[in-house]
């Protein structure tokens, strides 16, 4: 196994700025933002063959992927870093049986992806393409849903 | 090389490039984001201003330039009025955001960093998404594109 390449953490001073210049590079190419929602939803129109789905972005989906592989390969213990959800199903956590821990997830998620396609964006989508192309929409979208994930997860806590 | 080539090959090095930055700064990890929106840990919050810091900036300077894109015309950035699915999708968005511990994207890498429970997120949310396309091809009939979405482009100049 190679040693370490990547930190175990990228600072933010680091992967902050990174991203940025990605979201900037990304629509000097596309004219498109570097958004996570347009991509769930263009790769499920283009698994189903649906006309005019844009194919381009299952690629990109799928290279979001790749991309988290090799970067998660190139940390010190590689692919055993596998945190994930662990701190939920830790008896010296959160100690949840296992479909407990997938029922809350998944019902965590479906909400998630209503509310994304509603709201016409996510984290990256509105809370940082959106608010980078100054748009009132995604401003507003990204205060409401920081705020409401803060005050959720102080509900989560208290569980 | 024809553009339908070139959008791939770039979407795939810009998805890696995104997948990559986000496994590096760790926001695959359930723990991340809790102490992120449990107000213990600030790196999220910072990690975020940063992006934006640079690429705002950046955008609007390209944009009064009108520079021209590689692969799609003129840069046009998308401006849209609030309107109150922002609001209430964002505020349902955040709840599940906070109670899966991850967002679309970085769930993504968390099944790609091998932890099989992503799956479970990633199945969620297409299924929220279609849920909520169904109910606008109900009343609508047409879908409406917000300023975080893949946008429809009209004929790029």
């Amino acid at each position: 196994m190679i040693s370490a390449v990547l930190p175990d953490r990228l600072p933010w001073y680091l992967a902050g700025p990174a991203l940025g210049l990605l979201v900037v590079g990304f629509f000097m190419f596309t004219n498109q933002p570097l958004g996570a929602t347009g991509a769930y939803v263009e790769t499920a129109k283009a698994v189903r063959r649906i006309p005019g789905a844009v194919t381009w972005r299952a690629f990109y989906f799928v290279g979001i992927a790749l991309g988290g592989f090799v970067a998660v390969m190139l940390k010190d213990d590689g692919f055993v870093r596998r945190k994930g959800y662990d701190v939920l199903l830790d008896p010296a956590d959160m100690n949840l049986s296992l479909p407990v821990a997938a029922a809350l997830i998944f019902v965590g998620a479906v909400v998630m992806g209503y509310g994304a396609r509603m709201a016409g964006g996510c984290t990256s989508g509105h809370g940082i393409c959106g608010t980078a192309q100054r748009s009132p929409a995604s401003w507003v979208a990204t205060i409401s849903f920081m705020a409401a994930a803060v005050i959720t997860t102080y509900f989560v806590n208290l569980i | 090389m024809n553009s339908a080539t070139a959008h791939k090959i770039i979407g795939l090095l810009f998805g890696a490039g995104f997948g990559f930055v986000l496994a590096a700064a760790n926001l695959h990890e359930y723990a991340t984001i809790h102490n992120m929106l449990s107000l213990e840990e600030f790196d999220v919050f910072f990690l975020m201003g940063g992006a934006i810091g640079v690429s705002l900036p950046l955008l609007w300077l390209l944009e009064r330039a009108k520079a021209k894109t590689v692969l799609a015309g003129t840069l046009t950035l998308s401006r849209s009025p609030v309107k109150r699915e922002n609001v209430v999708g964002g505020a349902l968005f955040g709840i599940g955001w906070a109670v899966s511990g991850t967002c679309p994207a970085p769930a993504l890498v968390m099944l790609a960093s091998g932890a099989g429970l992503a799956a479970v997120t990633i199945a969620g949310l297409f299924i929220g998404l279609g849920l909520r396309d169904a109910q606008t091809a109900r009343s609508t009939g047409t879908a409406v594109t917000g300023d975080g979405e893949h946008r429809a482009m009209v004929a790029s100049r």
